[in-house]
Order: C-alpha cells, then sequence, then structure tokens
C-alpha cells in the first residue's frame, strides 16, 4: 500500500512537471526572436550628444532636444517613465554596434532608415522625415538651390552621406572639403572656409539657432531622410508597439508642441503628420 | 454472496478485507466504493480532456476566423486604400501633363480617377470597420476620409484651370502648378502615409492574434494527448481492477469507451496539428506575400507618379528624382549612389537572378519575396520592373537631352517600350503574383475550415461534448452491473 502511494505521488510529480515544462513552454516558445523591449522595467537609449536641438548633452549631464523629448515619449507609451531611463550617447559609427550587443535597448538618434541598415536593425517609424537642405552664410547671395553649389565649397563631414546626395545623386560638382564633423563644418563656414554644409534641416536648424544671424538655411529641401527609431533586430512587439506610440504622439497633438518648442523659432517648413512607417517585418 | 454496501455500512465484498474506520466511512476500503471512486476518476478525467480539446478546437477556430475571415481580408482591403489613393493623384499628375488638347490616354486617366475615388470610398469603410475599438486608428480614417474631400477638391481645381489654359502637353502655368502642390503635398504628406500605416496596424493586430491563436493551439496539442492519456490510464486501471474483483476478463462497455477514447484522441491530436499547419500556411504562404506585395504594388504606383511629376513639376524635378529613386529602392534595392548606378546595379543583379534564383544580391519587398517564395511568377515581375526602369532610363535621357514631347511620349505612350504600357504589364504581373498568395491563402483557411467542420457528427465542435459524453456514459454502463452484485 505504502508502495503503492509512493508510485502515485511519483506519477504526480512527473506530471506536475510536465505542465511546469508546458506552462514555461507556453510563455517562453510563443514570444519567439529575441526578447521584445515591451514589458521592460527600464530602458537605456541611445541619443546623440553632440547635435543641438536633437540630441545635446548639457554640462550636468542631462540631454535635451528634440531626439530626447521623442525617446520620452515613446518610453512612457511603453509604460516606462523618465525616472526609469538612461540615455547613452551614441555616435552614428556606433548605432548598430549598441544595439546588437544589448548595452542599449533603443536608439533615437538622426537615424536614418536606409535598406542596408535594415537588415542589422528594427526599425520603428520613422517618427519624422527630416529633407536635406543647405546652410550658407548670411551675406552669401550666389546661392539659392542646391544647383548652385557647382564650383563652390562644400563640407564633408566625416561618416555622413549627406555630401553624396549633392556630387553622387544630383551629380553636382561642388568642391568637397573634408571636415571631422559637422560642428566643424559649421565653424568652418563661419570661417569662410567652406561656402556650404548641406545636410538633414533638422541638424542644420540646431546649429542655426546657436550661431544666430550669422548663417542662413536656403530653405530649398531635395530628399527625404526618414529618422527611424532603432531596435535589436527582429523585435517585432517593440516595432509595433512604438508604431502605435508615434501614431498617438501625432494625434493627440505632442509631436507638433515638440517641433514648435524644438524648431519653432526656424524658417523650416515643419511637417506635424504621422510619416509613413516603413514596416516592422 | 450478496452484500449492501452503503455508506456508513461497509461490509465485506467479494473479496473484501476488514476495513479501517476512516477510509471505511468514505466506503472506499470496500469494493462497491472504489468501483465508484475509480469510476468517479475516470469521469473526471473525460471531463478535462473534454474541456482541454474544446479550447483547443475553439482556439484554432478563432485563428481562423481573425486570420481568414475578419481581421486579415479588412486589413488586405486597407492595402487597397493605400494603391486607390497613390494612384488618384497619379492620374491627375497624367491628366495635367497630358495639356489641352484631347489625348486619347486623358479619357482613360478621368475614367481611373473616378473609379479609384469609388475603390477609395469602399476600402476606407472597411479600414473603419477593422479599427471600430482602436481610438487611434479610428482617427487615423476620419483623418483621411477629411482629407479626401479636400483633396478633390484641389484636384479638380487644378484639373479644370489645366483644361482652360491653351497648352501643348507638357508642364502646364504656374498657377496650375500651385494648386497641383497642394493637392500632392496633401496626399503624400497627410492621406498616403496614413492609409499605410492603418494597414500596418491591421497587419500587427493580425500577427499577434497568430502567435497567440498558433501557440495555443500547439500546447493545447499537447494538453490533449496528455489529459487523453489520462484517461486511458485511468480506464486501464479501472479495467484491472474490476478484472482481479471480479474476475472477468473484458468489461465490454469499457472496452468500447477505451476504443473509442483512443479513436477520438488520436483524431483530436491530428486535428490540431494540421490546424497549426493551415494557420501557419494562410499566414506565411498567403497573408505575409499578400500584404508584401500589395504594398510593393502601392509603392509602385507611387513611384509611377513620381516619373510623371519629374515631368509636370520641372521647379521640383530634383525632389521627384530622389523621391523616385528612394521609392524604388523600396521595391528593389541594390546599392547605388544615383539613378544611373541603380539601372545599372539592377541589371546585373536581376541576370545572377535569372541565372540562379537562390543567388538574390538584392533587398526591398521582392529581396523578401525572392527569399520566400522564388518562382515563375516573381521572374516576370522582376523582367517587368526592369523594362520599367528601362523606360524610365530613356524618359530622363530624353528630358535631359531637352527632348521634353519625346519624354512625355515614352511616358504616357501604350505601346510596347513606353512607360505607360510597360508600367501596366508590370503592374498585371505583380496582380498575378498576389492573386497566387491569395490562392495559397484561400486554400489554407478553406482547409483549415473543413477539417474543423469534418467529423463523423458534423463539426468538432457538436461531436466533443456528445463523444466526451458517450465515453462517460460507456464507463457507467460498464460498472454499472457490477455494482449491482453489492444490492
Amino acid at each position: 500500500m505504502n508502495r503503492e502511494r509512493g508510485t502515485a505521488r511519483g506519477r504526480a510529480r512527473a506530471a506536475a512537471a510536465v505542465v511546469l515544462a508546458l506552462g514555461l513552454c507556453t510563455a517562453a516558445c510563443s514570444a519567439g526572436g529575441p526578447p521584445s523591449i515591451v514589458g521592460k522595467q527600464t530602458l537605456r537609449i541611445g541619443v546623440k550628444a553632440d547635435q543641438p536641438g536633437l540630441g545635446l548633452r548639457l554640462a550636468d549631464g542631462r540631454f535635451t532636444g528634440f531626439d530626447v523629448d521623442v525617446a520620452t515619449y515613446v518610453a512612457g507609451k511603453l509604460g516606462v517613465p523618465p525616472g526609469r531611463i538612461t540615455f547613452v550617447p551614441v555616435t552614428s559609427a556606433t548605432r548598430e554596434k549598441v544595439l546588437e550587443n544589448g548595452s542599449v535597448d533603443m536608439v533615437v538618434a538622426t537615424y536614418s532608415i536606409t535598406p542596408e541598415r535594415e537588415t542589422l536593425v528594427t526599425f520603428a517609424g520613422p517618427y519624422y522625415v527630416a529633407h536635406q537642405d543647405t546652410m550658407v552664410r548670411a551675406d552669401e547671395t550666389a546661392i539659392r538651390t542646391v544647383h548652385d553649389l557647382k564650383g563652390k565649397r562644400l563640407c564633408a563631414a566625416a561618416g555622413s552621406n549627406s555630401w553624396k546626395r549633392v556630387t553622387q545623386e544630383l551629380g553636382i560638382a561642388a568642391k568637397l572639403v573634408p571636415a571631422p564633423s559637422y560642428s566643424a563644418c559649421v565653424a568652418m563656414l563661419l570661417a569662410g572656409k567652406v561656402d556650404a554644409v548641406s545636410t538633414d534641416d533638422l541638424i542644420l536648424a540646431g546649429f542655426a539657432a546657436r550661431a544666430g544671424r550669422a548663417v542662413r538655411i536656403l530653405n530649398a529641401p531635395f530628399s527625404d531622410e526618414p529618422y527611424g527609431i532603432g531596435l535589436r533586430k527582429g523585435d517585432l512587439s517593440g516595432c509595433e508597439a512604438i508604431n502605435r506610440a508615434i501614431s498617438q504622439m501625432y494625434l493627440d497633438g505632442t509631436a507638433a508642441r515638440l517641433l514648435r518648442k524644438w524648431f519653432g523659432h526656424t524658417k523650416l517648413q515643419l511637417d506635424p503628420y504621422v510619416p509613413q512607417f516603413e514596416g516592422c517585418g | 454472496m450478496l452484500a449492501s454496501a452503503g455508506p456508513g455500512a461497509p461490509l465485506h465484498g467479494p473479496r473484501g478485507r476488514r476495513p479501517t474506520a476512516g477510509l471505511g466511512r468514505l466506503g472506499l476500503r470496500a469494493t462497491p466504493g472504489r468501483v465508484r471512486a475509480f469510476a468517479a476518476v475516470v469521469v473526471l478525467a473525460m471531463a478535462g480532456f473534454y474541456i482541454v480539446a474544446s479550447i483547443a478546437v475553439g482556439n484554432a477556430r478563432d485563428g481562423l476566423r481573425v486570420i481568414g475571415h475578419d481581421a486579415g481580408p479588412q486589413v488586405l482591403a486597407t492595402a487597397d486604400l493605400y494603391f486607390a489613393l497613390s494612384d488618384m493623384d497619379s492620374q491627375v499628375a497624367d491628366i495635367l501633363l497630358a495639356g489641352s488638347g484631347s489625348r486619347p490616354g486623358t479619357g482613360r486617366a478621368l475614367i481611373r480617377y473616378s473609379q479609384d475615388r469609388a475603390t477609395a470610398d469602399r476600402a476606407a469603410l472597411q479600414a473603419a470597420e477593422l479599427s471600430a475599438g482602436d481610438p487611434t486608428d479610428q482617427a487615423s480614417v476620419r483623418s483621411v476620409l477629411d482629407g479626401l474631400g479636400q483633396y478633390e477638391r484641389l484636384a479638380s481645381q487644378a484639373m479644370v484651370l489645366g483644361r482652360q489654359a491653351n497648352r501643348p502637353p507638357g508642364p502646364p502655368p504656374a498657377a496650375v502648378i500651385a494648386v497641383y502642390r497642394q493637392a500632392t503635398d496633401l496626399m503624400k504628406l497627410q492621406l498616403l502615409p496614413q492609409a499605410y500605416n492603418l494597414t500596418l496596424a491591421g497587419g500587427a493586430t493580425v500577427r499577434e492574434a497568430y502567435e497567440a491563436k498558433r501557440s495555443a493551439v500547439s500546447s493545447g496539442r499537447v494538453w490533449v494527448a496528455l489529459t487523453g492519456l489520462a484517461v486511458l490510464v485511468a480506464l486501464a486501471g479501472l479495467q484491472f481492477f474490476l478484472a482481479a474483483r471480479f474476475r472477468r476478463q473484458v468489461n465490454f462497455a469499457l472496452a468500447l469507451a477505451t476504443a473509442g477514447l483512443i479513436v477520438l484522441g488520436v483524431s483530436a491530436v491530428r486535428l490540431l496539428s494540421g490546424e497549426a499547419a493551415q494557420l501557419q500556411l494562410a499566414k506565411a504562404d498567403g497573408f505575409d506575400s499578400i500584404l508584401t506585395m500589395s504594398r510593393a504594388r502601392a509603392i509602385s504606383n507611387s513611384m509611377r507618379a513620381d516619373e510623371i511629376r519629374f515631368l509636370l513639376d520641372p521647379g521640383r524635378a530634383d525632389i521627384y528624382s530622389l523621391d523616385y529613386l528612394d521609392v524604388a529602392q523600396t521595391i528593389l534595392y541594390v546599392p547605388s549612389g544615383n539613378l544611373g548606378e541603380y539601372y545599372t546595379g539592377l541589371g546585373t543583379a536581376e541576370r545572377a537572378y535569372q541565372a540562379n534564383s537562390r543567388s538574390v544580391s538584392f533587398l526591398g519587398f521582392f529581396g523578401e519575396e525572392a527569399h520566400a517564395h522564388p518562382g515563375p511568377a516573381l521572374t516576370v515581375v522582376l523582367t517587368r520592373f526592369e523594362q520599367v526602369q528601362a523606360d524610365d532610363q530613356r524618359m530622363r535621357q530624353l528630358a535631359g537631352a531637352g527632348h521634353s514631347q519625346q519624354a512625355i511620349a515614352v511616358l504616357t505612350g501604350q505601346t510596347a517600350g513606353s512607360s505607360g504600357y510597360d508600367f501596366d504589364r508590370y503592374d498585371q504581373a505583380v496582380v498575378s503574383l498576389i492573386s497566387l498568395h491569395r490562392q495559397a491563402f484561400d486554400q489554407a483557411v478553406r482547409t483549415g475550415d473543413q477539417d474543423l467542420g469534418r467529423s463523423v457528427l458534423g463539426s468538432w465542435a457538436s461531436l466533443l461534448p456528445v463523444a466526451a459524453l458517450g465515453v462517460a456514459l460507456l464507463v457507467i454502463a460498464g460498472v454499472r452491473p457490477r455494482l449491482a452484485e453489492y444490492r
């Protein structure tokens, strides 16, 4: 009798183990793919540290800018309040790496969605479509459109593709002057070492706000730069949840308010309409 | 021989032993009590099997309903919304480019414009139905409908102005361009993105439902097997107990119950495996590909519109050229810095693919499709896409050399070698590819539905309770004569 009860208990234990295994499997197996940022209690978000108006680290270590505000809004919609967000500075060159090695959960850093990058990163959004434009010195009158850059000195910032749009895509024969970064480009523009800086209008607007009346943006946009939110490759639920958050950001007026807050003082044409998403799959 | 075995009066059964006080009160020491307890365990296990199987079958039915009948088809309908909207703008550009003289294409473009309008209205209604319950999506649908009214006013204003100016084919006067720009900007910046995002949001809903249901069906299958096994063990136990206590070899009713349970359990597990497979087929081979290719078709139409706008609005020729390249690369991506490199890269990538369909050196929508579903239908699409690009290249060369009338002729012509004609043929090839996936989708949904509805007693939903009750009744029928021996 005792032996029988023993086996019965053993059987019950085996059944419980099977039930447990099944339970674990339905929880873990259904997720499919890498862990999602949905449901995370805290978030590490990669932003730029050196782009005024978009992502800039202040002297006290805080980050400010349009990208930072967008990231904070999206995190809020994912259930993570500002107090549980850690902003991590990233550069154009490190964005894929930090996502892949998991040191950040998402990247909101003037990150244009391109087919090549889509093979490495899952992009939510775009949350804004910037346009390439050109900045010149305020007293420059000979340059009115990008075509007037023919024969002029155009700054080519390291790691950026913007100058290629001018010389390769549009085939305009500008003289390229290399520079380490866009802040260096702006300094060279003010010093008269280059005639023009051409890149995303939002980036130019941030620098123009600092340089004051010394510079002018042509306001002749000629390309679409869809800024996406980078996630670890394959995080479909995270991507879909962020797309929902971006739609809400435009519907509830937050996007328009943030654009006004950061770029309202410029003459840029701001589009307060939800951009066409790339799709997560 | 006969003895009463009621509760509180435990007596020896045929081979009974002296009861201990506690168990005796429950009647479990005595044989009839044990028989009842055993039978109760079998019936309870059977109830468990029934519940688990009904839930799993219910999940399969829900999964098929969402993908095959409700959200799935509605999402696909919203893709038509984007197509119809972008086609409206494309036709308006075509009409404006034609000038005030009548060209055979103009009448056709006007008819297509009004057909597109009707399609857009229908698709918007579908989208509205789909978005019921989601305030964000509902607001988007309303916004698209409001914007559509505004777009139509601007478009007809531009077309009326364009007719009034007496002019040859080519860019219309600045006043017409100004109105058209308002219309096309409204379309491109507000209406198309919202329509596209609605489709994506619907696709996300379907994906979530699919993942949840498919994993529920898969784990349901394991649960059905386990509970079925539990019933089987309990039944076998009861059989052995009766055989030992009553010295009878086979209890006919219990044997029948066992056989019935095995047949039921095996067919239920097979059914659920089949349903999980059909769900996966409907999703991966059907829905996903239809959605991807419908998006490719809609985006292709935007590409065509950018091509027409390039000639229509020289002031924005740069913008429309870069847009054209961006859109073309969304459809089929090869690394290229400008359109010239794109034409070359496209040719190389396609020749490599034609030679060996496993060498997919391109990305974008067609890259996805080439990896997931290579086949002759896709090859036709790719060949015709390349032809469209060849026409585009010729058109841009002519325009660049100042032969604008010839460029317009290439762009709008309706004979082979002109992009109007070749684009339509390309579009037809994409539609054929979509309909292939549509067949796979319909087939998977139909098979899934049929299997759920096909059992000895009609649908599985009606078979399960009857079968479970049948097995339970057989168990009771099997033990009743033995219990009667104690009355």
